[in-house]
């Protein structure tokens, strides 16, 4: 038992004991979903097969379904993937490198944020897939062996790093998700009545017995995992980042990318955890466990990244006037001034105004603002991307081959489809699986609960 | 048993025939010795060798081609005899000519395995020594029109030629009276066989036939004017190779203006900083021509101006004239200048006018009388014969016609009056009063369509042809293919109609022999086997004795408030190939707009007139209503730097086929998704709006100038152009532009500098480098070995005029999108001509005045009348190329021959590679193009008929991949192996790209550039050769050749001496 002063702030509020924890996770699991769920659901996968319909329609007529044209190769299909894949990007930091870092807050919204971060990394990576001309021949960015004489993959794309960089992401958080489901599904089928759930819970659970042997290596898997993905949080967005860094695109060749991505990455995906926790908290009754403590500290990433991303952004402004580089120097006067001025300054509003206002400890303890702030860094973020990757392509280095993008209804129609079918995976894990790491919260209930806290008995006994 | 079975290889051996004992020794059955097979001359004279094997071709190759594009072939047959002269897989190439009543040219016509497919200027034959346009290129599709009338028709219902023919000959046997209404007739076999005709029908009643050669664009003014002046109504040969300084008063001659096959060559001669001397060019025009922009001075005059300009540089030249000489302080100056160069090169000038307009043509005459540039420049001994119009005679007509008075028959050969006339429309109505109207037309166009019979004249393609262009030279034109459809030579069917001769069918024999004899008659000792191998012969020319009389000028244009010009574009001409998809999607070498006309006006003008200036694929043009004689057309208005004020400029050649005819399926306004847009009266919308109902009929001549109002209308109308952005930014390293004064007088450095950056020596100071020393990759093993493909392009020599790109297009199967897509920056061609304009903000295109105070907002922005720099642009095929390293699945890659090269079956279409393509070359498939509905209306390679026209040595691209400009691989493969097959080297100049190969200008060079005796070699190695983007560091395999004006730039020259300076200075602060 980890001894904790008793000036911090407690983690769990109320008077939970252990039952009590139990409880509050599993009851929306066992009890009839409310109506609520019903309706968000349907939403949501409404608008998800509306996006599944236009990837349909694109597969089948073809990428000029888009609005791209020949200045401009990518636009919303990679501004929304990396969009994604930042967004992916809290779940594994706050389960991996807050585990190394020994940050006990973590364990009441690693569970939902790694829920969060694979379904994020899902429609992630549907963009590079369905953005390929020819989708059917995609398996050829895997060096596999093969019969077609000696042809190989390069391994000088940045594009075939992503291919590596982003699957390892992916296997790496899904292994570590699921691990830490473990002993949550046993206690989920110790519980179950019905046959069927029993069974299914059983199935999932990998016969957990809840020794301590099984939890000696619980606890080892986890904190090797935890090791194993943490490289891996840096490693992802900074090879997204060479994408464009590697290139010679003015805008795009730039060093500063990969701190800059991760960092922006970490702040997109901080932000999501936000709006989805600030719901679900309300929703499934856990106000104890995730509370204003919580919505502070992510609060606190949240400033600190923000400014680093602000920081970039200037940096890079500074750069591109300094390095004398004629084109450089107007890609970036171009974004500031030019016709796509609107986005550069919505994403400079969204993404350093607006964390900086966290500063103020009533802000970023008031879960309101918070909220608004939340979706406000995401929208910032997508126009990040949107800025990067669509006006440094849109006014390069031939002004005959200038260009403009306007995106056609099928590109709003997968990106809102994304969003959909996100939001259908995270209401199917909020409804089956455990949304609080169950057990894990009950190792800090009497180093972290209030009434141990506030218990005359505390100083006493500890 | 086994020893006494017999085997048998067949029945004959089995029966033993007397016939199979003869043959049963000799291995080769009925050999003939080549020798004598090829010995024999009378095969040379015969026809029928071409025809039979035509005959086995048009059989067999027409369904194996059609299919050869696509897997799995479900329709090849094999050759059963293999003809004798074609080979699978080797083109065999005929010299041929083309005339279409504008454009006339000495060419080349590739077939493979039967089927025409690529068509280039003949450099070794014909006076116009290889030069084409667009037009002619792209003619080779008009054969594959699925749309050509395929069958003569009464009342538009096939019917057989032998209906057809006994129809027409009673109809003309009972006529009183019959006209023929016919364009320029150039062809001496044509022209004997009307004169027959004429003969034939005036010994029944006297002047009972009447001949009237109309062309849509007339040259009336011309041959009226020298009428008077010399006596003749001819127009005169022009050399412009011999000037030293041109003047041109709105003659587009390198591009539209009477002979530009033949000009643009003669003038891309002068235009070489190299040699001795270079022309010095100006322009006085209101619309920006392609010549306009090339010009070293040009001077934006309204119509009425030009008068102005020729009795200033008259006045100038001490000649006296009562034309009064004010002009515009704008283009005084350029006057002013032009006078200065006039003086100086004296009988080396010549001044051309592009007007219709005899007062006009009167004071061109008297200037260059009084230059003597006759003799010089101008050879009156050897006239041109294109353009015969009798403007006269055709209103006489055409009034007459109008008002029920009428002939009994009318001929209506290659003309389409009822679409080019002012009155077209009224003169459409009045037709059907005319009993008989006989129309040779290839389509049911505007006039076909009014007929009671269509006689469909072969494709040029098809036909046996002669013409005599200019009196000086003979030509053939030779049929290329057995006739696709069930059409006839006209020459036939004039023939046949007179009593001369009777049908020959689809291998009629009619029009060879006719032609045969014509051409005995004009060189009783000629050979016409020969000839007719090198398409042309020289005819001696009788110098004429003429003086020059002085004529009193009248009828002037008249200034108005808005003066109206109507020209013709680059790619549409007259509108005679408006059904071409290859030209309408050409983008207009001064506006890049594709697939519309539109009003020109200056921006200036536009933003007092409350016009948007600035257009891209959402946002549209406004709209205006432009009405000259009681005309309206309404347009968008399109903001065209260097347009004189207060005038405007419409394209002619658009608006056709709007009453349902059928012109061609690329010829109508397409929806988003496919199908036709309707007009109000339920047919396929036209594109364009037609303007020559603006003409007007003055003084015995068509005026293309008038005066209009012009008034806002309500809405905006979306264009489709391939470049949006108009300047180059000061951007130096892309475009590069000196004078001549500079080039010849300093070094390098002052209008080439090579591109350094700074590094730290030994002892730690700063010194510069050159680029090639700072190099993170490997070089490609090119250097040296082998051959490496190179290319230079010489921005002096281009005139920007799209031959190369028209003819990428036929090379390499460039598909064709369509105005929706072109509209969404999506066109296809691998080869693209980009063209800017000089800002304000400097001193030359893409040098900065100042670099201190340079704006880019303003260098956004065209001059009022910019200097314009014609740049192609396609791949480079850089050396570290930045698209190869980032293609994951090594789709594209790198060729020991230094070629960058497309694996279109490895793409998976990531598109990373046209990301990172700095010259933005590539382009994406981003539909099914071969078969996706929204192409079908434009798209050749979707109608079985159109496909043919495919080079089947390029592949037709799927959907989802990326391709490029491949330098014409498939042709370095086939120079390749045919030297292989020789055992030598490849001869420097052996191997051409379609795009150097149809350069009329010879602006572009290829070649081995690692043979150090190649013309590429030592022309990439001169001052002026640059790399654009050379900094980038992606060492590319093209050169361009800085732009060298021949013109006074103050600015330039100071500039110099700043640059100078500042260089020192820098200098010492290093130290």
């Amino acid at each position: 038992m980890q001894k904790e002063a008793v000036i911090r702030e407690p983690l769990i509020l109320g008077h939970k004991t252990y039952h009590d924890i139990t409880e509050d996770v599993c009851r929306p699991i066992e009890d009839k979903a409310p109506k609520m769920w019903y309706i968000l659901f349907g939403i949501a996968l409404i608008i998800g097969l509306y996006g599944v319909g236009c990837i349909l329609y694109l597969l089948g007529t073809g990428v000029g379904v888009w609005g791209l044209n020949k200045t401009i190769g990518w636009a919303w299909d990679i501004t929304n993937f990396v969009w994604w894949v930042g967004i992916g990007h809290a779940g594994t930091l706050i389960s991996a490198v807050l585990l190394l870092f020994r940050q006990k807050w973590r364990m009441a919204i690693n569970r939902s944020a790694e829920a969060m971060t694979i379904f994020a990394v899902f429609m992630a990576g549907l963009f590079p897939l369905i953005h390929m001309g020819r989708l059917w021949v995609g398996y050829w960015v895997l060096p596999l062996p093969n019969q077609f004489g000696s042809l190989w993959v390069n391994f000088n794309s940045p594009l075939l790093w992503d291919v590596f960089a982003i699957s390892t992401y992916l296997s790496v958080s899904v292994v570590f998700w699921y691990i830490g489901l473990i002993p949550d599904f046993a206690t989920i089928r110790d519980r179950a009545k019905k046959p069927l759930s029993k069974k299914m819970y059983s199935i999932l659970s990998f016969g957990w017995s809840g020794r301590a042997k099984n939890w000696n290596r619980f606890e080892m898997v986890s904190l090797v995992l935890a090791g194993l993905a943490t490289p891996l949080v840096f490693s992802v967005h900074s090879i997204v980042s060479f994408d464009f860094a590697t290139s010679i695109v003015p805008g795009w060749h730039t060093t500063i990318f990969p701190p800059y991505f991760v960092a922006g990455a970490v702040f997109s995906g901080f932000a999501m955890v936000q709006t989805l926790l600030l719901i679900m908290r309300k929703a499934m009754s856990l106000e104890a466990y995730i509370h204003t403590k919580h919505i502070e500290y992510m609060n606190i990433v949240i400033m600190v990244t923000g400014s680093i991303v602000g920081t970039a952004y200037i940096t890079e402004l500074f750069i591109s006037w300094y390095s004398g580089v004629e084109y450089e120097a107007y890609a970036f006067l171009n974004r500031a001034t030019g016709p796509y001025w609107w986005a550069y300054w919505s994403m400079m509003t969204c993404n350093v105004l607006s964390p900086q206002l966290m500063w103020f400890r009533k802000l970023r303890r008031s879960l309101l603002f918070t909220f608004f702030i939340s979706i406000i860094v995401n929208i910032g973020m997508w126009f990040e991307r949107y800025v990067i990757i669509v006006t440094s392509l849109h006014r390069d280095y031939l002004p005959s081959a200038w260009s403009m993008h306007y995106p056609s209804h099928i590109d709003i129609g997968v990106y809102i489809g994304t969003i959909g079918l996100f939001f259908v995976f995270f209401l199917l894990f909020a409804r089956f699986f455990p949304v609080l790491a169950l057990n894990e919260v009950k190792t800090i209930l009497k180093g972290s609960g209030q009434s141990y806290k506030e218990s005359p008995d505390y100083h006493k006994h500890h | 048993m086994g020893m006494t079975k017999k085997y048998w290889k067949g029945l004959e051996e089995l029966k033993e025939t007397p016939a199979f004992i003869k043959s049963k020794d000799q291995e080769f059955p009925n050999q003939q010795a080549i020798e004598e097979f090829l010995g024999d001359d009378s095969l040379n004279e015969s026809s029928t060798t071409r025809r039979d094997f035509l005959k086995f071709l048009g059989f067999s190759v027409a369904a194996a081609t059609i299919a050869s594009c696509e897997a799995p072939v479900t329709k090849a047959v094999p050759y059963v005899v293999k003809p004798e002269n074609v080979t699978p897989g080797m083109p065999t190439w005929y010299a041929s000519t083309y005339y279409d009543g504008c454009s006339y040219t000495s060419i080349k016509v590739k077939t493979r395995e039967g089927r025409p497919i690529f068509i280039s200027g003949n450099k070794d034959f014909g006076f116009t020594n290889g030069g084409v346009n667009p037009q002619i290129i792209a003619s080779v599709l008009g054969l594959y029109d699925s749309e050509r009338l395929a069958e003569p028709t009464i009342d538009g219902v096939s019917k057989s030629w032998s209906s057809v023919d006994s129809a027409v000959s009673s109809a003309i046997k009972s006529a009183k009276k019959v006209v023929l209404l016919s364009n320029t007739i150039i062809s001496p076999s044509l022209t004997r066989a009307i004169s027959e005709m004429e003969l034939s029908m005036n010994a029944q009643s006297p002047s009972k036939f009447e001949h009237i050669q109309y062309d849509a664009i007339s040259y009336a003014a011309m041959r009226e004017a020298n009428l008077k002046n010399w006596g003749a109504a001819i127009i005169p040969s022009y050399d412009f190779s011999k000037a030293k300084t041109i003047v041109s008063i709105d003659a587009d001659f390198l591009a539209t203006w009477l002979l530009p096959t033949e000009f643009a060559g003669q003038y891309g001669q002068t235009r070489n900083p190299d040699n001795k001397w270079m022309s010095k060019h100006f322009h006085f025009e209101s619309v920006m021509s392609v010549s306009g922009s090339n010009a070293d001075g040009r001077g934006m005059i309204k119509p009425s101006e030009q008068a102005s300009v020729l009795a200033y540089l008259i006045k100038g030249m001490g000649g006296s004239t009562s034309v009064s000489s004010n002009l515009n302080p704008g283009a005084e100056l350029i006057a002013a200048r032009a006078l200065k160069a006039l003086k100086f090169s004296k009988k080396e000038s010549l001044v051309v006018c592009g007007a219709n307009n005899v007062g006009l043509q009167l004071l061109t005459n008297k200037l260059n009388y009084i230059l003597r540039a006759y003799g010089t420049t101008i050879d009156a001994n050897n006239p041109i014969q294109l353009y015969k119009s009798e403007d006269e005679k055709v209103q006489k007509f055409v009034s007459n016609v109008i008002a029920g008075k009428g002939p009994d028959v009318l001929l209506v050969l290659g003309a389409n009056p009822v679409y080019s006339l002012p009155n077209g429309v009224e003169f459409g109505k009045a037709l059907k009063n005319i009993k008989t109207r006989v129309s040779f037309a290839s389509h049911m166009d505007e006039t076909a369509s009014l007929c009671n019979y269509t006689c469909s004249d072969h494709h040029a393609l098809e036909a046996w042809n002669d013409y005599i262009a200019k009196s000086s030279e003979y030509a053939i034109a030779q049929p290329t293919i057995r006739p696709l459809h069930n059409t006839a030579s006209a020459l036939e069917s004039i023939l046949v109609w007179s009593g001369k001769a009777t049908r020959g069918g689809k291998d009629s024999a009619v029009a060879y022999d006719y032609i045969k004899n014509t051409f005995q008659g004009l060189f009783p000792l000629g050979d016409f086997a020969f000839t007719t191998h090198n398409s042309c012969a020289a005819l001696s020319v009788m110098p004429a004795a003429l003086t020059f009389q002085d004529a009193a000028i009248s009828s002037l244009p008249q200034a108005g408030d808005l003066e109206v010009v109507f020209y013709q574009k680059t790619a549409i001409g007259t509108g005679l190939n408006a059904g071409n998809p290859w030209l309408q999607e050409m983008p207009d070498p001064m506006t890049k707009v594709t697939w519309d006309n539109y009003i020109t006006m200056n921006p200036l003008d536009m933003e007092k007139g409350g016009f948007v200036t600035t257009y891209d694929q959402e946002h549209g043009l406004n709209l205006a209503t432009v009405t000259v004689n009681g005309t309206s057309l309404t347009l968008p208005v399109y903001p065209l730097p260097g347009q004189t004020l207060n005038t405007v400029g419409v394209a002619l050649g658009y608006g056709r086929g709007g009453n349902g005819e059928k012109i061609g399926k690329a010829a109508y306004q397409t929806k988003e998704y496919g199908g036709y847009d309707l007009s109000e009266n339920g047919n396929s919308k036209p594109i364009g709006a037609n303007a020559f109902p603006c003409v007007s009929f003055e003084n015995g001549t068509y005026q293309y100038y008038g005066s209009g109002k012009l008034s806002k209308v309500d809405g905006t109308y979306i264009i489709a152009a391939t470049q949006i952005h108009h300047t180059v930014m000061g951007r130096h390293s892309i475009v590069r532009e000196t004078t001549l004064d500079i080039f010849s007088n300093k070094d390098k450095e002052a209008y080439n500098p090579s591109f350094t950056l700074q590094r730290l020596n030994k002892e730690g100071h700063h010194e510069d480098a050159p680029l090639a020393e700072f190099d993170l990759w490997d070089a490609h093993p090119v250097e040296k070995i082998g051959h490496r493909w190179g290319m230079t392009i010489d921005l002096s020599s281009c005139i920007g005029c799209g031959s190369c790109l028209i003819a990428c297009q036929s090379e390499n199967n460039v598909p064709v999108v369509g105005k929706d897509e072109v509209r969404r920056g999506r066109e296809m061609h691998w080869l693209r001509i980009d063209r800017y304009f000089a800002s304000d903000e400097e001193a030359t295109v893409g040098l900065r005045k100042d670099k201190e105070t340079f704006s880019y907002d303003k260098a956004e922005l065209a001059a009022e009348n910019p200097k314009v720099v014609h740049m192609p642009m396609m791949c480079h095929h850089c050396n570290h190329a930045p698209c190869e390293t980032v293609c994951p699945v090594l789709a594209t890659t790198h060729s020991n021959e230094g070629l960058n090269q497309m694996t279109y079956n490895r793409c998976i279409g990531t598109r990373y590679c046209a990301n990172n393509c700095p010259y933005k070359v590539r382009r994406f498939n981003w539909f099914n193009y071969p078969s996706y509905k929204k192409f079908t209306e434009v798209n050749p390679a979707q109608d079985d008929l159109g496909r043919m026209v495919l080079n089947p040595d390029v592949t037709v691209r799927s959907r989802g991949v990326m391709e490029k400009c491949s330098f014409c691989v498939q042709r370095i493969q086939s120079t390749k192996l045919v030297a292989k097959k020789e055992l030598r080297p490849i001869i420097d100049g052996e191997f051409a790209t379609a795009c150097s190969d149809s350069c009329p200008t010879n602006a572009i060079i290829v070649g081995d550039w690692n043979d150090v005796n190649s013309k590429i070699y030592s022309s990439s190695n001169e001052k002026r050769s640059y790399q654009a983007l050379e900094e980038v560091g992606i060492k590319p395999n093209m050169w361009y050749k800085v732009k060298v004006r021949n013109e006074e730039n103050a600015l330039l020259d100071d500039l110099q001496v700043v640059k100078k300076k500042a260089h020192h200075g820098e200098k010492k602060a290093h130290h």
